[in-house]
C-alpha cells in the first residue's frame, strides 16, 4: 500500500489534472463541432516526447540542457523514487549504496543540476535581452522545485556518508562485532575509505587497516561499494566534515529526508498548476497532425484547447515571425506569436478586458501571413497557423473585422460621414512626406489616364472597382482627401509603381497611394474602435 | 540619402519622346556608348503616324500631296526652318533608319514613298500623313471599290465614336455601317490598354468576329478603333481578318494611343537590346565642361548619377516636356540655359484668336542651331563644340499646323548623331594614323 501522503499528493495531482482538462473541454465549446480527422501523428508524438526533437531543430544549446534535465529525472523517477516497485524486483542485489547505482545516481543529479543551472543561467544573465523580444519568464518556481530537490537529495547522501550514529546502527544491525579492537579497526577503514566522520580520534596504522579491510569484506561490502562512486556527495561530504559534530548529533539526516521527501511530494501535487504541465501538454499537442493550408481553409474552426497551454513562451516563434519588423513599428505584442497566444487564451477565458484589447488582438493577429514560420519552428508542436485562422474566424464573428473587410463592408458615403473632424489628427503620424496633402504633388495631373491604363488592378476587374487611379487624384484635387482614403481603388492597390513609373507628369502616384492608404487604416482604426466602445 | 553612381559615355540624350529615341537609336546603332535621361511615357500620346509635311503654307490649310517637292519650297521661303538646314536626302536617310530600326523590333510601318497619305481619324476627317503602321494601311485612301465599310466601337472605350466616324465618312458612293460591341464584362468605362491586351487572348477574339460576322454579307471592309493588341498587332489583325474574311485597318485616335505604345515598347525593346542605358524620371543639372567632356548630375529618387558625355543631344522638347518654361516675362531652356528664340514681349506669345491661321508666335520658340543643329548664341557661334539640339526644341517650327513633327524630330536627331560620330571617328582615325 501507499503510503498516507504519497496517496494524498498523488489524488490531488489527479484531481489537478481532471480540473485543468474539465476547463480545456468547456474552452473547446466555443468552437464548432465538426471536426476534420486528420489522423493522429504518432511519429512526431514519439519523436517529440522522447528526443525533443523540435527543440533539437529550433535550439540546440536549450535542447541539450533540456534533455540532461529530462533524462537525469526519468532515470531518479524510476530507479530512486520508485525503486520499491522497480530496482528491487529487476535487480537481484539491488541496494541503493552499491554500484553502478551509486554512481549512476550521482550522475543524474549532477546533469539535472547542470541543467537547471543553464536555465537558470539564461534566465538571468539574457534577462535583458529577453525582456527586449518581450518575452516573459514563467516557470522559474518548477526550475528551483527541482533544484531544491536535487540539491536536498545530494545534501542527505552527504550527511548519511559522515554520519558516525548512522554507521553504528548499521553496525549493530548487520554484524556481530562487539565493541573493541575489532569496531575501531573497522572505523579506521570506514574513516579512510568510507569518508564517515568520528567523533574520536582514531589512528590509522597498517595493521588496523589490514584487519579492517578483512571486516568490512565480511560484513558491509555487499551492500556498501566504495565512497568514491558518489563523486558528488563524497566532494559535499569533504565540504560539511567542519560541521558534522553537530549535523551528526542533531541527526540532521532525518530532517533532510523529510525535506527530500516533502519536495517530491510537492512536485507531484504541483504537476498540473505550473510549469511541469508542459510534460503531459506537449505529447498531446505533438499526437495531432498539423493542417495544411487547404485543410485550413475547408475546416470550419476546431482546435484542441490543451493545445494552447503547451505553450511554454521559449520565444523561438517570435524570433521567426515574419511580421517582427511590423511589431517594431506598432508596439503592439498581440503581433509577435508567443504573446498572442497568451491573449488568446485570455479571450477564450473570457478574461480578456476591454475593447482596446480586443482591437489589439485582432490589429496584431491581422498582421499576420500565415507563412507557416512559428508553426514550423515551436518545439511544444502547437499547430499555431491553425490557431490563427482560428483566432481571426472567432474575431470576425464577435464583428471585429480587420481594416481591409471594414473599409470593403461600408459604403464610400458612410464613410464620408465619419471625416475626421478638422484639425484632429489621429494619434500616430506616419513618417511619410505628406505628399496628399501638398498641392505640388498632384496638381500637375492632367488627367490623361495612363495611370489607370497601365493598373494592373483595375485590369483585373475591369473597372468593378468604384475609382481609377486617375480618378483618386482627382478627388485630392477636389480637396476630398478623406473620401480618396476609402476608395477601394486605394485598398487594392498592389504598389507595383506601374503608375508612378508612367506618369508623363512625374507625378508620385504610387507613393500617394501608399500614403492614403496608411491614413486610411488610421482612420479604419479610429472607427473600429469607437464601434466596440459604443457596442459596450 | 541618394546612391550615387558615376557613368561614363559617348552621347548622353536628354528626353525620350521620338526625337530622343530615334537619336538614342542611331546612336547606340553606330556603337556609340549612350545614356538616355527621360520619361518615355510621352510617347502614349503619340498617334503612331509619321508625318513628313502634312499642310503648306501654314496659313493656306493646303494638304501637300507631295512632300519632299514642298519641302523644296519651303526651304526657299523659310530659310530659319529645320528642314532648310539639310537635303533631300538626310530626310530619306533618316526616315528610313526609323523605319528599319522599328521593324527590326517587330513594329511594321508602309514604306515611305514621294507622296503623302490621307488617313481617317477617329473624328470622321482624313488627316495627310507621310507613313502609317502596317495595321492602318487599308484605311489611307480609301479604295472606291470598297462601297460598304463597317466602322466598329466598343461600348464604354470613350473616345472612339463609330456613328461620328462613319458621319464624317459617308457619301453618296458610299454606305456605312456601324457597330458597337458590348463586352458585358465592365460596367463604367473601358481602358484601352486593358482592351487591346485582350485582343491577345483567342476567345475574345473568337466572339468579336462572331459578332463583326454578322455583318459581312454587307460589308468589304471593317474599321476598328487602334486597339487590336500591344506586342503583335499586325499578327493579330492578320488572324481577326482570317476569321471575317475582310480586310481590317485601325483607325487611330485620342490618347493614350495604343499606336503610341506599340512605338515605345518597340523603340524600348530595341534599344534596351544595345544595351543602353535607361535612367528614368530623372532631373538633369549640367554642371560643368571637363576636358571638352559634359559634367552632368541626373538625380532621381533613389540615385544621383554623376555622367561624363562626350556629346549632348538635346531632345527635351518644349514646355509639356520640361526643355523649355515660360517665366513671367521671358522663356528659357531650362538644363543649359541656352538662348532662346522667342517674341519680344509676353503680349506677342500668342494671337488673339485661337483658330488664328497664322498660328501662335509662342510655337515658333526654341534654340536657334547651326546647320548640324549645335544651338548657337546670340553671335551665330555654338555654344558648346558637342552640344545639339533636337526635335521640337528646335526654333522656327510650328510642327503642330505644319503636320511635320515626326520628320523634323527624326531628321534632327539623325543629323546630329550622325555628325558627332563623324568627327570622333575621324578624329580617332587621326589618333590611330
Amino acid at each position: 500500500m501507499l503510503p498516507i501522503e504519497l496517496s494524498i499528493a498523488i489524488s490531488l495531482s489527479f484531481i489537478g489534472f481532471l480540473y485543468k482538462f474539465f476547463c480545456f473541454i468547456k474552452a473547446n465549446k466555443t468552437f464548432k463541432k465538426k471536426r476534420l480527422s486528420n489522423g493522429l501523428n504518432l511519429k512526431g508524438f514519439f519523436s517529440n516526447t522522447v528526443f525533443q526533437i523540435k527543440l533539437f531543430k529550433a535550439g540546440k544549446l536549450r535542447w541539450l540542457m533540456h534533455f540532461l534535465v529530462v533524462s537525469g529525472f526519468l532515470y531518479l523517477v524510476i530507479f530512486h523514487a520508485m525503486e520499491d516497485v522497480t530496482s528491487f524486483h529487476l535487480f537481484q542485489y539491488y541496494q541503493s549504496t552499491i554500484d553502478p547505482f551509486q554512481f549512476l545516481r550521482n550522475l543524474a543529479g549532477f546533469l539535472i543540476l547542470s541543467g537547471c543551472l543553464g536555465f537558470l543561467y539564461r534566465r538571468i544573465f539574457f534577462f535583458k535581452l529577453l525582456k527586449k523580444r518581450k518575452i516573459q519568464f514563467k516557470g522559474l518556481v518548477s526550475i528551483l522545485l527541482i533544484l531544491t530537490l536535487i540539491l536536498s537529495g545530494f545534501l542527505l547522501e552527504a550527511i548519511k556518508i559522515i554520519s558516525q550514529p548512522i554507521f553504528m546502527e548499521m553496525v549493530e544491525e548487520y554484524s556481530d562485532i562487539e565493541e573493541g579492537t575489532d569496531l575501531v579497526d573497522l572505523k579506521v577503514y570506514w574513516k579512510k575509505n568510507y569518508n564517515v566522520f568520528f567523533n574520536e580520534t582514531l589512528t590509522i596504522t597498517q595493521a588496523k587497516l589490514v584487519n579492517g579491510k578483512e571486516l568490512n569484506e565480511n560484513y558491509c561490502i555487499d551492500c556498501h561499494s566504495p565512497v568514491r562512486s558518489a563523486f558528488l556527495s563524497k566532494r559535499i561530504a569533504l565540504v560539511l566534515k567542519k560541521a558534522s559534530i553537530w549535523l551528526n548529533t542533531h541527526r540532521a539526516d532525518y530532517l533532510l529526508n523529510n525535506v527530500h521527501y516533502f519536495l517530491s511530494l510537492l512536485i507531484i501535487v504541483c504537476l498540473p498548476f505550473s510549469r511541469f504541465f508542459h510534460i503531459i501538454l506537449i505529447p498531446i499537442s505533438s499526437l495531432d497532425k498539423n493542417l495544411e493550408k487547404k485543410q485550413i481553409d475547408n475546416t470550419e474552426g476546431h482546435i484542441n484547447t490543451a493545445t494552447l497551454y503547451a505553450c511554454t513562451h521559449c520565444g523561438f516563434c517570435s524570433d521567426v515571425c515574419s511580421v517582427l519588423p511590423n511589431y517594431l513599428i506598432t508596439k503592439n505584442l498581440n503581433t509577435l506569436p508567443h504573446s498572442k497566444i497568451e491573449s488568446f487564451k485570455r479571450l477564450l477565458n473570457h478574461t480578456l478586458d476591454g475593447p482596446q484589447a480586443l482591437f489589439r488582438l485582432q490589429s496584431g493577429n491581422d498582421e499576420c501571413t500565415l507563412c507557416h514560420k512559428c508553426t514550423d519552428i515551436c518545439p511544444s508542436g502547437i499547430d499555431l497557423q491553425n490557431l490563427w485562422v482560428r483566432l481571426d474566424q472567432k474575431l470576425t464573428a464577435k464583428g471585429i473585422l480587420d481594416n481591409y473587410s471594414f473599409v470593403d463592408n461600408i459604403s464610400l458615403q458612410k464613410w464620408e460621414e465619419n471625416a475626421p473632424q478638422k484639425g484632429k489628427i489621429d494619434s500616430i503620424i506616419w513618417k511619410t512626406p505628406s505628399l496628399a496633402d501638398n498641392v505640388d504633388s498632384f496638381e500637375n495631373c492632367i488627367q490623361c489616364t495612363l495611370c489607370t491604363n497601365v493598373c494592373p488592378v483595375v485590369e483585373h476587374d475591369m473597372n468593378m472597382n468604384d475609382y481609377t487611379p486617375q480618378q483618386v487624384l482627382n478627388l485630392l484635387r477636389l480637396g476630398k482627401k478623406h473620401m480618396a482614403t476609402g476608395t477601394r481603388m486605394v485598398w487594392n492597390c498592389l504598389s507595383c509603381f506601374s503608375c508612378q513609373e508612367s506618369c508623363p507628369q512625374g507625378i508620385k502616384v504610387a507613393d500617394i497611394m501608399i500614403e492614403l492608404k496608411n491614413d486610411g487604416n488610421l482612420r479604419t482604426d479610429t472607427m473600429k474602435l469607437d464601434n466596440l466602445k459604443r457596442d459596450r | 540619402m541618394k546612391i550615387k553612381q558615376n557613368k561614363d559615355c559617348d552621347v548622353l540624350v536628354i528626353g525620350a519622346g521620338l526625337a530622343g529615341m530615334v537619336a538614342t537609336a542611331r546612336a547606340s546603332k553606330l556603337g556609340l556608348k549612350t545614356i538616355q535621361a527621360g520619361n518615355s511615357s510621352a510617347l502614349f500620346f503619340a498617334s503612331g503616324l509619321l508625318d513628313l509635311l502634312g499642310v503648306y503654307p501654314m496659313d493656306s490649310k493646303k494638304i501637300v500631296s507631295r512632300p519632299y517637292s514642298t519641302i523644296k519650297k519651303l526651304q526657299a521661303d523659310h530659310p530659319l526652318h529645320p528642314y532648310s538646314k539639310i537635303s533631300r536626302n538626310h530626310i530619306g536617310d533618316s526616315f528610313q533608319f526609323l523605319i528599319d530600326f522599328l521593324d527590326s523590333a517587330g513594329l511594321k510601318y508602309s514604306l515611305p514613298g514621294q507622296g503623302n497619305k490621307l488617313i481617317l481619324t477617329s473624328v470622321g476627317t482624313f488627316k495627310p500623313t507621310y507613313l502609317v503602321p502596317e495595321t492602318f494601311s487599308k484605311g489611307c485612301d480609301l479604295n472606291p471599290k470598297n462601297k460598304n465599310i463597317l466602322i466598329v466601337d466598343f461600348k464604354g472605350l470613350r473616345g472612339f465614336s463609330a456613328k461620328q466616324v462613319a458621319s464624317g465618312l459617308g457619301d453618296n458612293n458610299r454606305k456605312v455601317h456601324t457597330l458597337t460591341i458590348d463586352l458585358h464584362e465592365n460596367n463604367g468605362s473601358l481602358n484601352p490598354v486593358h482592351l487591346a491586351k485582350s485582343f491577345e487572348r483567342k476567345e475574345f477574339l473568337q466572339t468579336l468576329s462572331n459578332k463583326i460576322n454578322r455583318f459581312s454579307p454587307k460589308t468589304d471592309i471593317v474599321g476598328m478603333p487602334a486597339i487590336c493588341g500591344i506586342h503583335n498587332s499586325l499578327v493579330l489583325v492578320k488572324k481577326l481578318e482570317k476569321k471575317i474574311g475582310k480586310g481590317i485597318f485601325e483607325i487611330p485616335g485620342m490618347p493614350p494611343s495604343i499606336p503610341g505604345l506599340r512605338l515605345k515598347n518597340a523603340f524600348e525593346k530595341k534599344i534596351s537590346d544595345l544595351n543602353t542605358i535607361f535612367l528614368s524620371n530623372a532631373k538633369i543639372i549640367f554642371n560643368k565642361m571637363e576636358n571638352n567632356r559634359f559634367i552632368l548630375h541626373a538625380i532621381n529618387d533613389n540615385f544621383q548619377t554623376n555622367i561624363r558625355a562626350g556629346c549632348v543631344i538635346l531632345a527635351s522638347g518644349r514646355f509639356p516636356g520640361g526643355g523649355l518654361l515660360a517665366t513671367r516675362n521671358t522663356i528659357i531652356e531650362t538644363i543649359f540655359n541656352l538662348p532662346v528664340f522667342q517674341p519680344k514681349l509676353r503680349d506677342q506669345w500668342h494671337q488673339s484668336n485661337f483658330f488664328d491661321p497664322k498660328g501662335h508666335q509662342i510655337n515658333q520658340t526654341g534654340v536657334e542651331t547651326d546647320n548640324i543643329f549645335r544651338p548657337i548664341d546670340t553671335a551665330g557661334r555654338p555654344v558648346f563644340e558637342n552640344l545639339y539640339a533636337a526635335g521640337s526644341i528646335i526654333a522656327h517650327n510650328d510642327w503642330t499646323r505644319l503636320k511635320s513633327g515626326t520628320g523634323v524630330s527624326c531628321v534632327s536627331a539623325y543629323t546630329a548623331v550622325n555628325n558627332f560620330y563623324h568627327k570622333i571617328s575621324s578624329m580617332r582615325n587621326k589618333c590611330s594614323q
